[in-house]
């Protein structure tokens, strides 16, 4: 078949609407999947408490990396109304209020070296159980979360998949709405 | 002559690896030599924790009379000396190179990346702060630095009046094993 020398101007005002069509759809997209998305906020604010452990169980700079890992994941996932840390005083004044309980299950500390030399050996892993609830102490979820770093990053990254698996799971976690009173 | 130096050429090849792991042995062990640099003004990694500084920046960490400083180009940190809750000093060890040598080693073909790994390593210190800011809330940051340096930055914070649970240099405090937390 023989294409005749002025083919590419042709097919060029063929295909306009086409080009134009798919630009409106890529241009209109995202504000209708942004319409489809479920409100994530829930009406809880939360406090974060350390990770309780027995003496000597779990190195202190796991045990803080682990608590201001999860600070910052559970604000990157807009769950929450609040965000409060241990201790806060302000967080004694905020209804429907949280509180975030870690007790630790399991810790075993790998080595960078040995993951980098054996691939499967030298793994480092913490376990928490995680119990969220409200204030006056009925559970609203109760889970065993781990953290592990396998092959690449250092001890610490542990506590950063750690931090992460606890907040997709409040992320994703059904909160039931609060009553009135709840968490006071 | 060129006899000589064809018969030479086969013991030159066998001390090339020799050489080079004897070179990358020493490197992993330049932390060792500087432990015993100036007290103040160590040079450390912030991994986490100071409000308004990025993670994992390298810059200057000085303990005097106000508490903990951390200055690393534009970013500064401090952590005022009667907000500290407890100071702890652990040991670690890391692969040096980052992500670059971590790429460059998978490179390296028939396996030669995981030996490069068993001599790219160092010891560092860890040092752990918990302070509480002016709510009341816990907070915690991390350092980690050349080795036996986070020992006298804590005793600098003691001898300023930080409290710590640990004394230091206590026996108790032994490297990887960790302190207290409730």
């Amino acid at each position: 078949m023989k294409l005749s020398g002025n083919f590419p101007v042709r097919l060029a005002r063929r295909a306009w609407p086409a080009v134009l069509l798919c630009a409106l759809c890529v241009a209109l997209a995202p504000r209708g999947f942004a319409a489809e998305k479920p409100e994530t906020t829930s009406a809880w604010a939360i406090q974060v408490e350390p990770v309780q452990a027995d003496e000597g169980q779990l190195p202190p700079e796991f045990s803080m990396a682990i608590y201001e890992d999860l600070i910052a994941q559970l604000v990157k996932t807009d769950k929450f109304q609040q965000v409060f840390r241990s201790g806060d005083h302000e967080a004694d004044g905020v209804p429907n209020l949280l509180v975030l309980h870690m007790t630790l299950q399991n810790f075993e500390r790998g080595n960078q070296t040995t993951r980098a030399v054996t691939t499967v050996a030298g793994a480092t892993k913490v376990q928490v159980h995680l119990k969220v609830a409200t204030r006056d102490g009925n559970a609203v979820l109760e889970k065993d979360v781990q953290g592990t770093v396998r092959i690449f990053g250092e001890n610490l990254k542990a506590t950063f998949a750690l931090a992460s698996a606890i907040a997709a799971k409040l992320r994703d976690a059904p909160l039931p709405a609060p009553t009135k009173g709840a968490g006071q | 002559m060129p006899t000589v130096r064809k018969n030479t050429r086969p013991y030159i090849f066998l001390l090339l690896p020799l050489l080079s792991a004897l070179c990358a042995g020493l490197f992993a062990q330049t932390a060792d030599t500087s432990a015993s640099a100036a007290p103040s003004g160590v040079r450390c990694m912030h991994v986490l924790g100071l409000e308004g500084v990025k993670r994992n920046l390298h810059g200057t960490l000085t303990a005097g009379p106000s508490g903990l400083d951390f200055k690393a180009g534009g970013a500064h940190g401090t952590v005022a000396i009667a907000s500290i809750q407890d100071v702890f000093t652990a040991q670690d060890s890391h692969q040096v190179g980052g992500k670059v040598l971590t790429v460059a080693k998978m490179g390296v073909p028939y396996g030669g990346g995981r030996v490069v790994s068993l001599f790219s390593h160092e010891k560092l210190d860890s040092l752990t702060v918990e302070y509480r800011d002016a709510n009341g809330g816990l907070h915690g940051v991390v350092f980690t630095m050349p080795l036996g340096q986070a020992t006298v930055l804590k005793k600098q914070l003691v001898d300023s009046g930080a409290h710590a649970s640990i004394p230091v240099a206590s026996p108790s405090e032994k490297p990887d094993a960790g302190g207290t937390k409730q």
